[in-house]
């Protein structure tokens, strides 16, 4: 309903000097070799090391993310991920020089989708990244599949995406919806937590998350005290469902809730006296980001599970994590990473690859094993799609502001 | 029996009370301005979020009651401001149909949200309340926060006012009869564009206060014009055009559907707010205040 209307992006001194050398270095490419796309074999080059530089010449990628809308604050951490993982290498991915076309993809498929058969099309990218939404994601699934490129989708959660509506050419580098709640939902009933109650908003993410939790954490002998799901984006007052848990006789309430959802949420949980007696857990999003500024003291003590958090006990994460609050003065999200983990995953398919095609990628990244240098920790693909560790957190205050401290490690989780 | 069921939903009629008089506050302009003086302004749920947004601007931050009510001034002045140049715009428009001011005022609307949207972003913002209704109050062993319980209160203040200013002043009196009949006002020699812009002046104001003063329970982001431009429209169709007493009975009825209702049956939440609105449209069309010459 809104007119989109695309957020100034002022080009940096550093992406300008970026995209200028890409285009000197694919002249010298093509002048040198007769042909961008001929290198990159570089079989025995070690994974992670682009300083070689296999002579691969220039290769296009189309980060899609959301520029407008309700989803751009998580399209600005990516983009943010993105260009500080090029910046930290060269501007290469596998020895190839990186020309990065970004498209916005909006709110839903409506825009998402003709943004992606743009990029496709029109500029002819050799690789896509980012999608946040998953309507978006098995929308477009066909025209990727079909332009046999590669998409590595560094959001959206949906299962199916990596489930009954994959393509070989569909890789993820972020998550599964119910793969994030399913380790809180063993964590609760492993330590008898009592009756909980469970709430979601009422989309397609929601119903999945609850769906999750709720057969895993019965499945574990849990008992859950009831549910509802509150009508998606219309909903600013929780009171009314709010009131059915205290009559519910939950002894703990789990939720899904992201954006402004979530800061309305937990703050009215706060004010309504339910947080003191009734724990809050959620899904990691609840406290994910930007909305911690908006929720503010409410949101200590409120216990979440994720496959990121800043606080998280490794170099990588540390460098990670000090990089990104120099280049960007804020701290980074699991958007950031998951980017980040797209470039990290396709530098090293793209230094093994024979050749740009998307089956050669493809067989690439199958071809990957652990990626141990993740600032979430060591991850793998398992069926397209991180079998990664999750970690309990919980909200405390830190010395900038509100942090998710990492209260134990839940283990590894692949999708369910 | 009946007692246990109230002090089980207690916290819900409660609440419906306060989410009712930030209705009334916001509901109120809008009908006068369609009632009386027969302009249907669409733009009226961006006046709100102009008010929400003043309140972030000045009471974002820390809970103060300078920065609180300077935003509750600053609204009041802008929505006066906004009122005059929506009746600027809308006066050539007077004599056709309302669809075309619907979609003057509309345009306005979705311009004014996005301008907001480009300056203060797409995340959804919070509003402080002032120090002292900041905390939650214990109601009768149940905990509620203080703000809402205020928020009752100035619903109430507001309706008095706004009563007694049209019903009982010579004011209140000239636009009465500008609504009755305008050109017998005109004749004996008052403008009536001059009423209109008085009229609209006020309603935006009171709109834009809304704003501010719903920002501690709703916030400030885009999307919320939309949401509580309809529910405005919402209680003023179930209340009747251009009634004090039937805004005021419509948004209270609406605050109890959308808090009682939906504590009861939160299965149907999404469903019991026009549900209610079609029980109105089909037992009394006119509205449950509405005068039998406004039923278009």
């Amino acid at each position: 309903m809104n007119p989109r209307v695309l957020p100034a992006h002022p080009m940096s001194r550093r992406q300008m000097l970026g995209l200028m050398g890409a285009g000197s270095v694919a002249m010298v490419g093509t002048a040198a070799c007769g042909g961008g796309s001929v290198g990159g074999g570089n079989d025995d080059e070690p994974a992670g090391n682009t300083s070689g530089g296999g002579g691969g010449g220039p290769i296009k990628v189309g980060l899609v993310i959301p520029q407008a809308g309700i989803y751009t604050p998580l399209g600005i951490d990516m983009q943010n991920a993105w260009e500080l993982w090029l910046e930290q290498n060269d501007g290469m991915l596998g020895g190839y020089t990186v020309e990065t076309v970004i498209a916005d993809e909006g709110e839903g498929p409506d825009t998402g989708v003709p943004a992606i058969q743009g990029v496709l099309q029109n500029d002819q990218v050799d690789v896509l990244v980012g999608i946040v939404n998953s309507a978006t994601a098995l929308g477009a699934a066909d025209a990727v599949t079909e332009a046999q490129k590669v998409l590595i989708i560094s959001n959206a959660g949906a299962a199916a995406i990596t489930g009954e509506a994959s393509s070989p050419y569909i890789w993820r580098s972020s998550f599964v919806n119910a793969q994030v709640v399913v380790p809180m939902a063993e964590y609760l009933a492993a330590n008898d937590i009592g009756p909980v109650y469970v709430m979601s908003a009422d989309y397609a993410a929601g119903q999945e998350v609850v769906a999750g939790f709720i057969a895993a954490f019965e499945a574990a002998n849990g008992t859950i005290a009831g549910q509802v799901l509150t009508p998606f984006m219309t909903t600013s007052d929780f009171q009314p469902f709010l009131s059915g848990i205290q009559s519910s006789g939950a002894a703990a309430t789990f939720v899904f809730y992201a954006g402004g959802e979530a800061v309305s949420f937990v703050q009215q949980y706060a004010q309504f006296g339910l947080k003191d007696s009734i724990p809050l857990y959620g899904s990691g999003f609840l406290t994910e980001g930007g909305v911690l500024n908006g929720q503010q003291d409410a949101a200590i003590g409120v216990r979440t599970s994720l496959h990121y958090s800043t606080e998280i006990d490794n170099e990588n994460n540390a460098a990670f994590v000090e990089a990104y609050q120099g280049a960007y003065d804020a701290l980074p999200t699991c958007y950031a990473v998951q980017t980040w983990d797209a470039a990290n995953v396709l530098n090293r398919a793209l230094a093994q690859a024979p050749d740009l095609s998307g089956d050669a990628i493809s067989e690439a990244l199958g071809g990957l094993g652990e990626i141990e240098d993740s600032p979430r920790g060591p991850w793998s693909f398992n069926g397209q799609t991180p079998e990664q560790n999750f970690y309990l957190r919980e909200v405390v205050e830190g010395d900038g502001g509100l942090i998710n401290s990492v209260v134990e490690d839940l283990g590894v989780y692949a999708q369910p | 029996m009946i007692v246990d069921w109230f002090d089980a939903n207690l916290v819900s009629i409660l609440n419906g009370f306060a989410i009712g008089s930030l209705l009334f506050i916001l509901a109120v302009g809008l009908s006068i301005v369609f009632g009386m003086m027969d302009v249907l302004n669409l733009a009226h749920g961006a006046l709100y979020l102009v008010g929400a947004y003043l309140g972030y601007q000045f009471a974002g931050d820390t809970s103060s009651w300078a920065g609180f009510l300077t935003a509750l001034g600053t609204a009041a002045l802008v929505g006066l401001l906004a009122g005059g140049v929506l009746s600027t715009m809308t006066e050539p428009l007077a004599r056709r149909p309302h669809l075309d001011q619907a979609l003057l005022t509309l345009g306005v609307a979705l311009v004014v949200a996005e301008l907001l949207a480009i300056f203060y972003g797409n995340d959804v913002l919070r509003v402080v309340a002032p120090p002292g209704l900041n905390g939650s109050t214990k109601v009768f062993g149940d905990t509620y926060p203080t703000y809402r319980l205020a928020l009752i209160g100035i619903g109430a203040l507001i309706a008095v006012a706004v009563y007694v200013v049209v019903e009982r002043t010579t004011v209140g009196a000239l636009v009465r009869a500008s609504v009755a009949d305008r050109e017998m006002v005109s004749a004996v020699g008052v403008d009536n564009r001059r009423v209109k812009l008085a009229v609209l002046g006020v309603g935006s104001s009171l709109a834009a206060l809304a704003g501010v003063l719903g920002g501690p329970i709703n916030g400030a982001g885009p999307g919320l014009d939309e949401r509580v431009l309809i529910l405005a429209l919402v209680v003023v169709v179930i209340g009747g055009l251009g009634s004090i007493k039937g805004a005021f009975v419509g948004a209270l009825l609406i605050g109890q559907v959308e808090s009682l209702g939906r504590a009861l049956v939160p299965d149907l939440a999404s469903f019991v707010l026009f549900g209610a609105l079609a029980l109105v449209l089909i037992v009394r069309p006119r509205g449950l205040f509405g005068a039998p010459k406004a039923a278009v």
